[in-house]
């Protein structure tokens, strides 16, 4: 029994040791397993994106709700109205993820078109502030200038010059891609790549018949034309028409869309901070270079080859006044291009919805305060200056605070904005005396210096004030982080604004003013002398403007015409007729 | 004298640019990129417009 005993509690023990053996590594395994399952485990398993989902939970209102109406509107839109893509199925979480996405393309799309067409209607702003800056007598012509413009644009915008600006700029995220644009032409020079022009989207057709590019076409198209309408101003009263057509199309199809592909399509001013690090690289959020500075250099270049009109100067080269016929449409048009500038600054954005487009809310509250101060600055300069309150250089003002915060809108603060305009202000004042006086070049409206000067003022001002508080998506320019002037803290910026200044001042007026000679070699600039002392009216387009009216005859002696104007003349001309 | 002018407005928008991968100085790229525009503007506002205003028709 004892040795029974002892033989049992033998095995027991080797039992025993075995089970140690082979189950304290087991038990530590599942130990172990059971210490990492919960990282290791599988989430637990979310709605598949095809299956339907239960809508109950949402509470849509039925059908016999909807019969009684919705007056309070807490029924219409719902989840009811979310698109399915196979009713057999119901509404799947696919459909919903779909519809947020169309969602925000939808709103980018919309703001987009919208403020494009405020944008368009500024072209009824210009057209009027420039026929009311000019003598009854040349009304018709000056309108019909403005007037067609807008086709001679148009078309050729169509034809070349959106594939030149756009034609690689892809993605276009805010718009969902516009992904056919595709094609950058680059130059490789100095160890670097430079984008040149764009070569996609040639009359829209082919893989860019796609409902992007006709929402960034129809967009940049209206921000070219503004850019054409702005020489007309410059060569009023004597430029013949059928010159301005061909140099608009010049214009349209060429020089503004290789400008704006440098600054805006992927070309080599946006890539001044990728390639050399100068800040973001160039940055001009809504285009006081793009589009005002290329519209007031090229109509420097244009009323330098085709002189002033009779009578603007004396034999001994002081200037006469030569008022305008209607400042109540010239006030008038200002009002609508301080409107349409809503649509030019926040719709720069090309978005409401995602990568900080919700800035627009600033960048039209910086719009406003600059136009405001602009109109402060001329009208306080103007009248320190020659004793009274002058109407149009007001209304100047007003557009050159509104030139130059168009490249600063989207990167500054209120207070920045008001600087700008301020000083935009007085600037025009002192542009207009030195164009006139100094460089002796006419300039009926002014346009040389609202949007020239203030143009090239409002693209530096981006390289001074920009305060590094914008963020759309992260980046700008492909260099990551906001921009960043010089009063805060990257004096790079300041020089990738400068080339940009340089560029403008060196290439837009060098080819502006080379096509246009070549024009003035082919066909002609200026009308005869006979038809500018008729007035273009009835030589030009056959047609008095105002046919009822009796206006001033012309046959008189440019002196004793002249001196009838110096005494209607504002404060400004009688002053310059006495200085 | 036009053509004159039209080249120096060329001259200053090329010299900056050409000297970006000269120098990685920030000041040295200031001052030629004013230098540039300068030199632009001195073409452009003094040398061609000089040219225009020789037969300007006001003159006698």
């Amino acid at each position: 029994m004892i040795r029974m005993g002892e033989g049992l509690k033998r095995f027991s023990w080797i039992v025993l040791a075995l089970l140690l053996l082979c189950g304290l590594p087991a038990w530590a395994q599942s130990q172990s397993a059971a210490s990492s399952a919960p990282a290791a485990a599988a989430p637990p398993p979310g709605p598949a994106m095809d299956a339907p989902l239960n809508v109950k939970a949402a509470q849509p209102p039925s059908a016999d709700d909807l019969a009684k109406g919705d007056p309070s509107g807490t029924k219409t839109g719902t989840v009811n109205d979310v698109v399915i893509s196979d009713p057999n199925k119901g509404l799947t979480l696919a459909d919903t993820v779909n519809q947020v996405g169309q969602n925000r393309i939808a709103i980018n799309f919309v703001w987009t078109l919208v403020t494009g067409f405020l944008v368009m209607f500024m072209q009824a702003g210009f057209a009027i502030v420039e026929t009311g800056l000019c003598r009854a007598k040349n009304a018709n012509h000056t309108m019909m200038m403005n007037f067609m413009v807008y086709g001679f644009g148009l078309f050729a915008f169509w034809v070349c010059g959106f594939a030149l600006q756009m034609g690689g700029v892809a993605p276009a995220g805010t718009l969902g891609g516009a992904m056919p644009l595709n094609s950058e032409h680059t130059l490789s020079l100095l160890g670097k790549t430079w984008g040149i022009f764009g070569s996609r989207g040639f009359f829209l057709s082919g893989t860019t018949y796609d409902v992007a590019i006709m929402v960034l076409f129809l967009f940049q198209m209206v921000f070219m034309d503004t850019a054409l309408t702005i020489v007309t101003g410059a060569a009023a009263e004597r430029w013949k028409y059928v010159a301005f057509a061909v140099s608009s199309v010049v214009l349209g199809a060429l020089t503004y869309p290789l400008f704006a592909n440098w600054a805006w399509g992927g070309g080599w001013l946006s890539q001044l901070g990728v390639n050399f690090g100068l800040g973001h690289g160039y940055a001009d959020f809504a285009g006081s270079g793009v589009v005002h500075a290329v519209g007031g250099l090229t109509a420097l270049a244009v009323a330098m080859i085709i002189g002033p009109r009779i009578g603007k100067y004396n034999r001994n080269g002081t200037p006469n006044a030569m008022p305008g016929h209607d400042i109540v449409i010239v006030l008038t048009g200002c009002f609508i291009l301080a409107f349409g500038w809503f649509g030019f600054n926040p719709g720069s954005t090309l978005a409401a919805s995602g990568n900080g487009a919700l800035r627009i809310g600033s960048i039209a509250v910086n719009t406003m305060l600059a136009g405001c101060t602009g109109s402060f600055g001329a009208l306080l300069y103007m009248w320190m200056r020659y004793g009274k309150p002058d109407a149009s250089m007001s209304g100047n003002g007003l557009l050159a605070g509104l030139v130059a915060i168009t490249a600063p809108s989207g990167f500054v603060n209120t207070v920045s904005s008001a600087i700008i305009g301020l000083v935009a202000g007085v600037l025009v004042c002192l542009s207009v005396e030195f164009v006139e006086r100094v460089l002796k070049v006419d300039d009926p409206v002014g346009a040389i210096s609202v949007h020239g000067t203030n143009g090239l003022w409002g693209v530096i001002s981006v390289g001074l004030f920009a305060d590094g508080a914008s963020n759309y998506g992260g980046s700008w320019n492909g260099v990551s982080g906001p921009v960043r002037g010089l009063f805060y803290g990257d004096a790079t910026q300041l020089i990738a604004q400068l080339i940009g200044v340089g560029t403008l001042i060196g290439f837009v007026f060098g080819l502006s003013y080379a096509a246009n000679f070549v024009i003035d070699l082919v066909v002609g600039q200026r009308v005869s002398a006979e038809d500018e002392l008729a007035g273009l009216d009835i030589p030009e387009m056959g047609a008095l403007c105002y046919p009822e009216f009796v206006l001033k005859p012309d046959s008189m002696p440019v002196g004793v015409a002249m001196s009838k104007a110096t005494e209607m003349a504002s404060p400004m001309r009688v002053a310059q007729e006495t200085a | 004298m036009k053509l004159l002018g039209l080249v120096m407005a060329l001259l200053g928008w090329l010299i900056p640019v050409a000297a970006l991968t000269m120098t990685q100085s920030t000041a040295a790229r200031m001052v030629v990129t004013l230098l540039g525009i300068a030199i632009s503007l001195v073409g452009i506002l003094v040398v061609l417009n000089k040219a225009h205003l020789k037969k300007a028709i006001w003159k006698p």
